[in-house]
């Protein structure tokens, strides 16, 4: 990254106007501030990578469960059982009630746990083919846990204690028949859809309070 | 001691009279004994017989056991109540009915997953003698209303012993769905026994309870289960005792439900087919609830099929089949596999993937153990099969591919390999192929045996190897004493054998120098197969007895040399050298020995070669030889030669240089102990064709009826054939450039000459029409074909003697034609003067006219004619004919022509005979008009119609109008309008008008004397050669024609002016018949 004499003036312009806004960010206000626009950046884009992939994902697997699951109005009163899934159904105001850590926590939870789930549910199913695309998936998406982590620290948040690091086997009880354990699946996918979207929300959200020219600009200062 | 027994046998079993006899005591008894029948009790005296005791029974049941009485017993039954009866009968025993008792249901245990019931109870058969047959009827029971599903009759023999019996059911319904009932009875077959015999009652039911009978059970039964493809299944659906249900589906398809209880419905699915790879759903779906559960359809293992097992190592077998029919289970359902060892008990387990077709399993190597008892055994949930394999693993190696080839010893013949391979082959032999491909001779397989050894380095040696020769070699592997199969090819290695001295000296071949000062000396390259190495050199010298003459090195590649040997002869050897060293001498004498008679044969190859043959010849000790030239052109040839043995007398020379149409000769020599002598030449060709070129020709000479044609040879190499004929073609044509050839044209006069004397160099053609033009064309032929055709164009000479004849024939007759006319011209003078050259007499010898000429002369001296009043002269024709006169006098004094005059204003007088009447008026107008309107001078021709004077229609001032502007005066009454419009093209033209408009002959005056003047269309369509007229011509340069002149024109005019007067009658003349003219005077 290297600056002609030229544009020294233009950077030093931006620069200035940047760190005039600095202290207006919270966010902003640790140490390892640097990279946190761009991870947060990065973080958004696996979100919608995810979410994409989830998409095709969740048609070929409900199809493998076969009908009802793959019926588009196909909505099963959610099984007491299931609530082990990490829910997504918090009322949206109370959500966004929450801090940034909070819901990041939240978040970097629920991922953790719904990726052992997904990783039970890769080890289950009869064809290779699904196989092998969950496993895909759970590879992606176990960058995206990596990914909150990294943002979390990132902004000097500390990581939520917890199923955090190598994903522990899941506690609960193994469903009882094959029905369950469909409709487990079921409601996996579905709690996965909804988080991965409300993810896409809150890093969207969280995009805008740090935005990536601000740390664009630090990294041409570095260079500078 | 008969009671005894009796008591002991039977004291358990109900010995009943027949019961309605029995019951009616019993019952009677108790109405006899009324309300106080429990607090007294009754006495039964049983008497068996006579002989025996009377036994006394105080009893206050209402039964009483007694034992069986052989034939029959009497009975007392005495009530010591209030109220005293006594009742007394007899019991025989064949009255009595034989009831087994009630049977004991010991256990009902279900088994959920799979729907089945497992009923035991004891057959009490303790109690009966061996070998009775019991007859078991067990009645299952469903719903809570205890519907009877089944009942069935289960048999067994009874051993004396009490047995446990032990009896399955499936229900086809799942037992959570509904309560299940069981009960039993049974019915002894007790053969010795007289009496009835009868089923024991119904033990009670058992039951199993449903789901449905649970609090808070619910679901949908079976759970999980794994059926067999085309199975019959029923699914029930058990909720909550308030909740409704919706529906019930299998995979997608909705059934229609039976209801089992309030709380339970069933749904039923015929033929099941193989569920998808997660099992196929089954859906309860509750007003505000969904139960469910997953069935997985599938098939039963196929029996593996083409179990084989082999070893490449002596470590581990490595057992193969094909699994057939895939189960369509997955995940633990899947179809398992395990190897079982019979002889040393061992299993293993085997792992498959889904994805290969064939299914590998593992299993070590025992020590000491050469035969191998294998059972492969499939299972899954639905069912298992099994297949087995008795291998000697010795006859079952399979080895690895051999690796690390190489070559270790190499010289000009022989080879050596190593290569290892992995794995004990302590207990075999090991076969080896060693494939030898080398680029000129075919692959080889060369076997090698060796003891096998483990994991070892193994050895071969290759002898017998071409020199110089670079080979290509690899190795596969197998059992020696047993074949199984060969491993696969290893790598291949490559290695090139060292040089050796060529194997023999190369052939040869000696020619003097046409000088015959040297000697050239040919030899042939050796084959590939010879050579041994590269050849460098050759060394060849010359012996005269034992002296060396010369000695020369020729280096590679040339193959010939010259040694200047004179006119002496000696022994040439020759040797070819390569590295390792040099070849055997080959040797040739260059003595050439006389020959006479030497004669030159054609030979044509049949097949691939061309074949020569000789007679033998007794003194050729050493064999023949056939020399000949790879080119019959002019260039150095290339010399070949083939040597044959002495016994032959033909051979077929064969080369791949021989090319179809050139021609190769051939020399036979002997070949003496002296030297060789020529015996034969033979030219030859591989294939004749047509003639490259065609023949040169031309023509010699040429006369008027023949040509003489003159062509030369083709040369030999452009012959390409043995010449076999000339044809020669020819026929009637011209030079055109666009004409196809004479052989092509298909022209009928083409004629053909074949000269096939092939020393005739010319033709002569005969028989030709002189002055034509001929085509001709030659071709030469040979065996092969036509050549292309050469042509030429002659035009023969002129035939003179015809020519002067032509001439002379149309002057003669020309000639004689003109005497002959000249005769008759002679004789009939007379009649042809007549006819062409009437004599017309001279008006002025003419009496009649005198006073005319009075009157003219006296015209320059006098007043000229006076015009009023008009007397018009008139010129009488006299006719001496008869008829003609009468026909004048007529017409000339037709009233009409008298009415008609004075209207013109011309007040003439007419008389009877005035034909030609002058009238002053239509002059002056004429006259008049001129000159205004043509001040240009041009001619202008006046008609002065005499017969118009008599018509009053055609009035002077109209005259211009009809468009005659160089017309006026007087015209020949007949051409009034049409002549006058011919007169305007050709205005000019005054003499054509004579002819027509001029003199007519007078043979049809009649005919316009017939005309009435008043209707001259009639005259003019009848009589168009009737005219009549005066034609003046008048060219007037501002000339003035003054009315005076015109007066005196008309006189001179009628006076017969030799120029101007065309006035003539000829009929008139002839008849000489006078003219009276009228002239008016003024």
């Amino acid at each position: 990254m290297e600056l002609r004499a030229g544009d020294s003036w233009g950077i030093f312009t931006f620069l200035c106007a940047a760190l005039c806004n600095l202290p207006a960010l919270p966010a902003l206000n640790c140490s390892e501030e640097l990279g946190a626009g761009q991870s947060i950046q990065q973080t958004y884009d696996l979100t919608r990578y995810l979410e994409h992939q989830l998409r095709t994902l969740a048609g070929t697997y409900l199809n493998y469960l076969g009908p009802p699951f793959n019926e588009p109005d196909f909505n099963p009163p959610r099984l007491a059982r299931a609530e082990r899934v990490p829910s997504a159904t918090v009322d949206l105001d109370l959500w966004r009630g929450l801090t940034d850590n909070a819901r990041l926590a939240a978040n970097y939870r629920a991922y953790s746990r719904l990726l052992c789930y997904l990783r039970v549910l890769d080890g289950q199913v009869g064809t290779a083919e699904l196989r092998h695309r969950l496993a895909h998936f759970c590879a992606s998406l176990q960058g995206l846990v990596l990914s909150i982590g990294g943002v979390m620290s990132s902004l000097g948040y500390p990581l939520p204690a917890g199923p955090a690091g190598p994903p522990a086997p899941p506690g609960a009880p193994a469903a009882p028949n094959d029905f369950l354990k469909k409709m487990d699946d079921f409601w996996l996918l579905k709690e996965l859809q909804t988080w991965l979207w409300r993810s896409a929300k809150d890093f969207n959200r969280l995009k805008k309070k740090v935005p990536p020219a601000v740390v664009t600009l630090r990294l041409e200062a570095r260079g500078f | 001691m008969k009671e005894s027994r009796l008591c002991s046998e039977w004291d358990r079993a109900k010995m009943l009279p027949k019961s309605n006899e029995l019951q009616k005591k019993i019952i009677m008894v108790s109405t006899i004994g009324g309300a106080s029948e429990d607090s007294e009790a009754q006495r039964v005296n049983v008497t068996y017989s006579d002989l025996t005791p009377q036994v006394c029974f105080k009893i206050k049941e209402r039964r009483v056991e007694i034992p069986i009485p052989e034939s029959s017993i009497r009975v007392t039954i005495k009530s010591s109540g209030t109220a005293f009866a006594t009742q007394e009968f007899a019991i025989h025993q064949k009255d009595i009915s034989f009831v087994p008792v009630t049977p004991h249901i010991l256990s009902l245990i279900p088994d959920f997953a799979t729907s089945t019931l497992n009923l035991k109870w004891s057959d009490n058969g303790s109690v009966f003698p061996y070998g009775l047959h019991a007859l078991w009827q067990i009645q299952i029971l469903r719903k809570e209303a205890m519907e009877v599903v089944t009942q069935v009759t289960y048999y067994s023999k009874l051993t004396h012993e009490d047995v446990i019996l032990s009896w399955n059911w499936t229900s086809d319904m799942p037992l959570e769905c509904t309560s299940h009932y069981v009960k039993i009875r049974c019915y002894i077959n007790a053969t010795q026994y007289v009496g009835p015999k009868d089923w024991s009652d119904w033990s009670p039911a058992e039951v199993i309870p449903g789901k449905d009978t649970e609090p808070g059970g619910s679901g949908v039964f079976p759970l999980d289960p794994v059926v067999a493809v085309g199975s019959d299944l029923t699914f029930c659906c058990v909720h909550e005792e308030d909740q409704r249900i919706t529906n019930m589906t299998y995979g997608s398809k909705s059934y229609t439900m039976m209801k089992l209880s309030s709380r339970s419905h069933a749904i039923r699915v015929l033929n099941a087919s193989v569920s998808n790879s997660s099992g196929t759903n089954v859906v309860c779906r509750l007003e505000n609830g969904l139960e469910g559960s997953v069935v997985f359809v599938g098939y039963a293992p196929d029996i593996p099929q083409n179990l084989s097992c082999e070893t490449s190592n002596f470590l581990i077998i490595k057992c193969t089949w094909k699994p057939g029919r895939p189960s369509g289970l997955y995940g633990e359902r899947r179809t398992k596999y395990s190897l079982f060892e019979r002889t040393s008990g061992k299993n293993v387990s085997c792992e498959v993937s889904e994805v290969n077709k064939d299914h590998v399993c593992g299993f070590p190597v025992l020590p000491d153990q050469k035969t191998y008892d294998f059972v492969l055994g499939v299972s899954n949930p639905i069912g298992q099969a099994q297949s087995s394999l008795l291998v000697d693993i010795t006859q079952r190696v399979h080895p690895k591919t051999p690796e690390k080839l190489t070559v270790t010893g190499n010289n000009s013949t022989s080879i050596q390999l190593r290569w290892f391979i992995n794995g004990s082959f302590a207990e075999v032999r090991l076969l080896c192929q060693i494939e030898i491909n080398s680029s000129h001779s075919e692959r080889k397989l060369h076997n090698v045996s060796t003891p096998g050894r483990k994991s070892s380095t193994y050895t071969a040696q290759l002898n017998a190897l071409h020199p110089d020769t670079k080979y290509q070699f690899r190795v596969r592997c197998s059992a020696a004493d047993h074949f199984w199969r060969w491993s696969d090819w290893s790598r291949g290695v490559e290695q090139t054998t060292s040089e050796a001295p060529p194997a023999r000296g190369p052939d040869i071949w000696r020619e003097r120098s046409p000088s015959g000062e040297s000697l050239i000396v040919f030899w042939k390259p050796l084959s590939l197969s010879e050579t041994n190495g590269k050849i460098v050199s050759h060394e060849v010298s010359c012996h005269l007895l034992e002296t060396l003459l010369e000695h020369k090195v020729v280096f590679e590649p040339s193959n010939r040399t010259e040694i200047k040997l004179g006119k002496s002869d000696c022994v040439i050897s020759v040797v070819a050298r390569n590295q390792a060293g040099s070849s055997p001498p080959s040797r040739i004498t260059s003595v050439e020995l006389p020959s006479d008679n030497v004669t030159t044969d054609q030979a044509v190859a049949m097949g691939n070669g061309i074949n020569i043959s000789w007679d033998s010849y007794p003194n050729m000790t050493c064999g023949y030889v056939v020399k000949w030239c790879h080119s019959s052109g002019s260039e150095p040839c290339i010399v070949d030669w083939q040597k044959f043995p002495s016994n032959t007398t033909n051979a077929v020379i064969k080369s791949a240089l021989f090319k179809p149409g050139v021609r190769y000769n051939f020399s036979l020599y002997g070949c003496k102990s002296m030297g060789y002598q020529l015996l034969k030449n033979v030219t030859g060709y591989m294939k004749e064709l047509p003639p490259k070129t065609a023949p040169n020709f031309i023509v010699e000479e040429t006369s008027s009826d023949s040509i003489l044609v003159k062509w030369e040879d083709i040369p030999v190499d452009e012959c390409r054939g043995f010449l076999k004929g000339y044809l020669l073609s020819f026929a009637k044509g011209e030079k055109d450039a666009l004409k196809p050839r004479l052989s092509e044209s298909g022209n009928p006069e083409l004629k053909v000459n074949n000269i096939t004397d092939l020393t005739k160099k010319s033709m002569k053609i005969l028989d030709l029409q002189g002055k034509t033009s001929y085509q001709l064309e030659l071709q030469a032929y040979t065996a092969g074909g036509l050549s292309p055709p050469n042509s030429l164009y002659v035009v023969t000479k002129e035939d003179s003697v015809g020519l002067i004849i032509a001439i002379l024939i149309p002057v003669a007759v020309v000639v004689l034609l003109g005497v002959l006319a000249s005769i008759f011209c002679y004789r009939k003078r007379e009649w042809i003067k007549e006819t062409f050259y009437p004599e017309i007499p001279n008006p002025e010898n003419s009496k009649a006219l005198q006073f005319q000429r009075n009157i003219c002369e006296g015209n320059k001296t006098l007043k000229t004619l006076e015009m009023n009043p008009c007397t018009p002269n008139s010129v009488e024709v006299v006719e001496t004919q008869s008829t003609a006169p009468k026909m004048e006098d007529t017409e000339m004094m037709s009233p009409a022509a008298e009415t008609t005059v004075p209207e013109d204003g011309c007040d003439s007088e007419m008389e009877n005979h005035v034909v030609v009447s002058y009238c002053p008026p239509i002059i002056e107008e004429e006259i008049s008009n001129p000159p205004m309107d043509e001040p240009g001078g041009s001619s202008q021709v006046v008609y002065i119609d005499i017969q118009s004077m008599y018509q009053p229609q055609i009035k002077p001032e109209e005259e211009p109008a009809i468009d005659l502007a160089t017309t006026a005066g007087y015209k020949p009454q007949m051409q009034l309008s049409i002549s006058a419009l011919k007169i305007e093209g050709h205005s000019p033209v005054e003499e054509e008008l004579d002819k027509t408009a001029g003199y007519r002959p007078q043979t049809n005056t009649n005919a316009w004397n017939m005309g009435t003047p008043d209707s001259p269309g009639s005259v003019e369509s009848n009589n168009e050669n009737a005219s009549f007229g005066v034609h003046v011509q008048l060219i007037h340069d501002s000339f003035y024609f003054p009315q005076k002149m015109m007066k005196t024109l008309l006189n001179l005019l009628i006076q017969g002016g030799p120029s101007h007067t065309f006035f003539r009658t000829k009929q008139m003349i002839n008849s000489g018949s006078s003219l009276h003219m009228n002239l008016p005077s003024e």
